[in-house]
């Protein structure tokens, strides 16, 4: 009797699982494991990591404190090398599935995230000079216009998958 | 979702190209010619900032059988030792003897920031055998003929910690450690020291210490010692607190070892010499890096109690560095300019005054430089030991090049030198760090016949 069930519970059953028919099954991930996309894994890394060190670059600037600009370059670094493997997985799904390739945000969300990276790769450049001009001014510009574009190519983002569904399995 | 689309890949261009623009102008660095920098009004370019600063480090490919630098006609030069590790500095005793100090760079602090770790793999595949044979120690050669070769090799002093400069004062000898001076018991003629030694006063060592080398001279009635001590960074990226009595020329009371500051904002002073006919105290310093291939200029300068030279607020003076905050324009308006600019990047370590008489005429009364060589700079400079002619106790001319082909004709090192000394018989000592040999320099027969 499935109605006297826990409606928050979907009901074993021996029915078969009814084969993919809808648009989300279509828009499936390329670079996943185990129908998880790799992708939106690693996305968090360089977004967390970007914003961390626009906030050292901020407290750098503040102070002169050498020990904020040392942070700043160990986040952009590692912000950097994981938006690299975000974006190879990112560009991975983007080239496997032409639908996912279709939908309206996936050229600009592409486009704006590499912008940012390379913006950070030239901010770990600019954050490998010495002292106050590690920083200031060219490095905080960029790291201000990182921390800009991040929340425009995340709703894209996150537009593709809750919106248009990408990568879903259902 | 065109527009949106159009607006970012402009951006991207436009973002590539200027990376592609900075790049290529960090490739072709652009210097200029290197002699324009050369005594007491070097030109001054303006300050470059690089995403990448210019660098070419001269691989290390050691000296052939039978190779050695070249010197000028009136000069020859023969190795009086090889096979020694890392010998950075020399010191002539009264009897003649010469010890070498062989040195090893302390160990390197734990990495700040992911530059710290490109640089250190950088400069790994420039330095010599140092790093793998014994070190730290100081070899005593005894030549008593004066022929150039020495009938005694022996390890004088040894476990020492990177050592550098080294003062004898009546039968008390003083060796310059990177972390403090040590007092040893000398008796003439002595060819090892067994005592452990007693600290005459602790100076500033690790764990980050960037400039390690503590160069050593006692004054002339030898109460006093003087010591340098290397700025802890370039430009106070290690931050300000790491440079407490540091970019310094402290002076050390050799019956308390109490200490005050001599002179300070010297980046990294070395080759600590009087002047022998003014009495002065003189060093070569090493200036700042990664503000351009033609800035800033090492120098050779007198130094004056209580002057302050610079670092870290401003170069040459009143050059205001940008990488400096705070910024304290009070120093800046009492830093004294340098006597005599030896070129950006040179990296000049050993300083010798020729009071000797063993070599012509040209050379009395002036100073022979031993420049390291650079990295900070597309073309190399320095990578020689070159001789300002001095008059009334001033440079008073161009430097000229006496000792050069450290580098071959790839731009490869088969050494570099570093101290220097005049011997008993007054020839010109090198130590050369790179070659791991010590030359010596003397008059050619060409020239004894001449003077005679």
């Amino acid at each position: 009797m499935k109605t006297a069930m826990n409606p928050m519970r979907p009901a074993l059953t021996d029915e078969p699982i009814p084969p993919p028919t809808g648009p989300f099954e279509a828009l499936r991930s390329t670079a996943q494991i185990a129908g998880h996309p790799i992708h939106p894994m690693l996305v968090p890394i360089p977004i967390v990591c970007f914003i961390g060190a626009l906030v050292t670059d901020i407290a750098y600037a503040a102070t002169a404190e050498m020990m904020w600009t040392d942070i700043s370059a160990w986040l952009l670094l590692v912000g950097l090398v994981f938006g690299v493997l975000a974006a190879i997985a990112g560009l991975t799904d983007f080239i496997g599935n032409r639908l996912i390739r279709n939908q309206s945000p996936a050229w600009p969300h592409m486009i704006g995230n590499l912008v940012v990276l390379v913006l950070a790769f030239f901010n770990v450049l600019v954050h490998s000079r010495d002292a106050w001009t590690s920083v200031m001014p060219t490095g905080l510009i960029l790291s201000i216009v990182t921390v800009l574009i991040l929340p425009i190519t995340g709703w894209l983002g996150w537009a593709m998958v809750y919106r248009h569904g990408v990568g879903v399995v259902r | 979702m065109k527009p949106a689309r159009q607006i970012p890949a402009r951006t991207v261009y436009i973002v590539l190209t200027c990376g592609a623009a900075l790049a290529l102008a960090g490739c072709n660095d652009g210097s200029g010619d290197p002699k324009t920098e050369i005594g007491a009004n070097p030109t001054l370019p303006a300050v470059q900032q690089f995403l990448w600063p210019p660098m070419h480090l001269a691989r290390v490919v050691g000296w052939k059988q039978d190779e050695k630098p070249s010197v000028p006609n009136d000069l020859k030069i023969q190795p009086l030792a090889t096979g020694l590790e890392h010998p950075r500095s020399l010191y002539v005793l009264p009897n003649g003897d010469v010890l070498v100090v062989e040195s090893k760079a302390p160990p390197a602090p734990s990495p700040k920031r992911p530059k710290d770790i490109v640089m250190a793999w950088v400069e790994s595949w420039v330095t010599s055998g140092g790093s793998d044979g014994p070190s730290n120690r100081i070899t005593l050669l005894r030549d008593s003929n004066g022929d150039g070769v020495p009938e005694v090799r022996s390890v004088f002093l040894d476990h020492l910690n990177s050592p550098f400069g080294v003062a004898l004062v009546g039968n008390d000898l003083y060796v310059a450690n990177t972390d403090a001076i040590v007092r040893y018991p000398y008796t003439p003629g002595d060819t090892k020291i067994t005592s452990p030694g007693t600290t005459l006063t602790p100076l500033p060592g690790g764990p980050i210490d960037h400039h390690w080398t503590k160069s050593l001279v006692a004054s002339r009635d030898g109460s006093l010692l003087y010591v340098g001590v290397g700025s802890n960074s370039n430009i106070t990226e290690n931050g300000i607190e790491a440079e407490k009595n540091r970019a310094d020329i402290l002076e050390v009371d050799r019956a308390t070892g109490r200490f005050r500051v001599f002179a300070s904002g010297l980046r990294n002073p070395n080759g600590l010499s009087f002047e022998p006919q003014s009495g002065a105290l003189w060093a070569v310093v090493n200036e700042r890096d990664e503000l351009g291939p033609d800035l800033v200029p090492d120098y050779l300068t007198s130094v004056k109690e209580g002057g302050f030279y610079g670092w870290p607020y401003s170069y040459f003076g009143q050059h205001v560095d940008p990488r400096v905050k705070p910024e304290r324009p009070d120093l800046v308006a009492k830093a004294i300019v340098p006597d005599y600019a030896l070129s950006s990047h040179v990296a000049p370590l050993g300083l010798a005054f020729y009071d000797g008489t063993g070599l012509p005429e040209t050379y009395r009364g002036g100073a022979f430089v031993g420049e390291h060589g650079s990295w900070n700079r597309q073309v190399l400079n320095g990578y020689k030991v070159v001789f300002v002619p001095f008059s009334n106790g001033k440079p008073s001319g161009i430097a000229q090049d006496i000792v050069t082909g450290f580098l071959n004709n790839d731009d490869q090192a088969r050494g570099r030198p570093v101290g220097l000394a005049i011997d008993k018989s007054g020839a010109l000592l090198i130590a050369d760090d790179v070659g791991n040999t010590v030359w010596r320099v003397t008059a050619s027969d060409q020239a004894s016949t001449a003077s005679r």
